[in-house]
């Protein structure tokens, strides 16, 4: 009895009704804050991209031609396309399979009577709803501008991507629709910045503050810059040449 | 004052409660939400009925055994005070105020406003207290710990553990709870020993029987002890330097 020991704790007795929740919620949670980031720095880098748009069709093109040979040749042809695509993809999944698996927890653990006050934004109670209304947006769009089926406009050309991009926007229901999701999207943004600080540990107060401002800064550039694309194709700024 | 109350009625776990509403004539403004439930309860028992069943103790928001709903907010309209220091001025003349016991999965109800919390106490159990031999009594300032480090330690000890922060998060979770007790113990000297074991075992009995939490900030405004939001963020802080760290401290 020299130096100071810890005794294990014993786990107390586990109520037979309530099994420990597998995977744990403190992982899916991580989960979530590590595909959010890749999500919010995606979004931000294609954002960056999108702006192209303003510079004119060719250095649009070019900007999407390049994206497709990103890292060549380190990796041939556009194998680092795919191998984004990949992660893109299982983060996805990864992403809404927890989301889901933590709202649904949520749920049972709040019970039958479901909390109606609101003190706080709005945005943090809504991250489900605006979660899904994303993921079919994300649909929409690949279908729409990457692989121009279905719901692609008229004459999609691989090797035109700007046109492709007036083409779907200048049809008035697709650019209200895509307006809607990016604001939905800077909402769920916002809180899920917020998140992620807090899924990650940050317990400091500096730190929290930044990254409380950080989410609606970035929240906001990524609705007003995105948002601005289809407006900018609706009042003719926006035009094939 | 004439209030209007409109009470959760359960004679016991088994069966479905309901509101039921009760005419309260002369409350008045300097009363605390308990001793309008005192009130009432006079006026049940010389009316020969059931008097409503609440628990309470200190009744200066230092204990922790007093909680209820009033009209959906744990506790009460003002944020951060406990039950027995809310007053009736927070409401008007012919007021309807709905009061229910806490509500979340974890906490059944026992009776009336009186609900099951033993569901913290088994957090607790699982390792909010310090369990390591400490050796015969040292020097007293042989072990040093900071100001700052003791300030930061007791805004997280706190915690009077009345479990509202449960009942008003949306998804029923005790993050708030948890992170107070994780945190108050990993600033101090001795809970530093156990830190990693601890949150392991914590944050797994919390995870029975309690929600995810999803950063909403719910159980913040309605803490009666102030308990900083970053207790949340503690939670999987503890936890993630347990699992980096794999060892006991
Ligand atoms: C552009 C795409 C998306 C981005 C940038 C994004 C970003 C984020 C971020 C950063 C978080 C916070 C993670 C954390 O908890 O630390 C989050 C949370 C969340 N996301 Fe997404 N997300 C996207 C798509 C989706 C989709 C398609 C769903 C579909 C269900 C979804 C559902 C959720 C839910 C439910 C949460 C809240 C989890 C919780 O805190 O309980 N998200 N998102
Ligand atoms: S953290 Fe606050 S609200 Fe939660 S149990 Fe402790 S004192 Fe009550
Ligand atoms: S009765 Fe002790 S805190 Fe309210």
């Amino acid at each position: 009895m020299s130096s100071p020991t810890a005794d294990p704790i014993p786990l107390a007795a586990r109520p037979a009704a309530t099994p420990a929740p597998f995977p744990p919620t403190w992982a899916l949670k991580v989960i979530m804050a590590l595909t959010g980031s890749l999500f919010v720095a995606f979004v931000l880098f294609h954002l960056a991209g999108n702006l192209k748009v303003y510079i004119g069709a060719e250095d649009f093109n070019h900007y999407a031609e390049w994206l497709r040979h990103l890292l060549n040749p380190l990796i041939p042809g556009s194998g680092f396309l795919w191998a984004f695509r990949a992660v893109m993809v299982g983060s996805l999944v990864l992403h809404v399979y927890s989301g889901i698996t933590l709202w649904v927890r949520g749920r049972r653990s709040r019970g039958n009577h479901p909390r109606k006050f609101i003190a706080r934004r709005l945005s943090s109670r809504t991250m489900f709803w605006t979660g899904l209304i994303v993921l079919c947006f994300i649909i929409f769009h690949i279908l729409d501008l990457t692989m121009g089926k279905l719901v692609a406009a008229d004459g999609f050309d691989p090797a035109d991507p700007y046109s492709n991009l007036i083409h779907s926007f200048s049809r008035a229901p697709v650019a209200v629709f895509y307006g809607l999701t990016m604001a939905l999207i800077a909402f769920h943004i916002s809180h899920g910045i917020w998140s992620v600080i807090n899924d990650l540990g940050g317990t400091g107060k500096r730190l929290r503050s930044v990254v409380f401002i950080v989410a609606g800064v970035v929240a906001v550039v990524v609705a007003i810059g995105n948002l601005s694309i289809p407006i900018a194709v609706q009042a003719g700024i926006l035009a094939v040449s | 004052m004439r209030l209007i109350l409109e009470v959760w009625r359960q004679a016991s776990p088994q069966v479905q409660g309901h509101l039921e509403a009760y005419e309260i004539d002369d409350a008045r403004e300097e009363m605390s939400l308990l001793e309008l439930l005192d009130r009432l309860n006079h006026q049940l028992i010389e009316a020969d009925q059931e008097p409503v069943a609440f628990e309470s103790d200190c009744r200066e928001g230092i204990c922790g055994t007093c909680g209820v709903d009033i009209d959906g907010i744990p506790h009460g309209p003002e944020d951060n005070v406990p039950a027995c220091g809310q007053h009736v001025r927070s409401f008007n003349d012919g007021d309807t105020v709905r009061i229910e016991p806490f509500r979340a999965a974890g906490f059944s109800v026992i009776r009336d406003l009186i609900v099951d919390r033993t569901g913290l106490d088994r957090i607790i159990q699982a390792g909010g207290t310090v369990a390591v031999d400490a050796g015969t009594a040292t020097d007293a300032d042989a072990l040093l710990v900071t100001h700052e480090a003791a300030e930061a330690a007791l805004d997280f000890a706190a915690c009077i553990g009345c479990g509202a922060c449960i009942s008003a998060c949306p998804n029923g979770a005790a993050y708030l709870f948890t992170g107070a007790k994780l945190q108050h113990l990993a600033l101090m000297p001795h809970g530093k020993m156990e830190r990693g074991r601890r949150a392991r075992a914590m944050i797994t009995q919390m995870e029975h029987e309690f929600g995810p939490c999803s950063q909403i900030g719910e159980c913040a405004l309605a803490c009666p002890a102030n308990v900083p939001l970053s207790a949340i963020a503690t939670v999987n802080k503890e936890r993630l330097r347990a699992l980096l760290r794999r060892k006991d401290n």
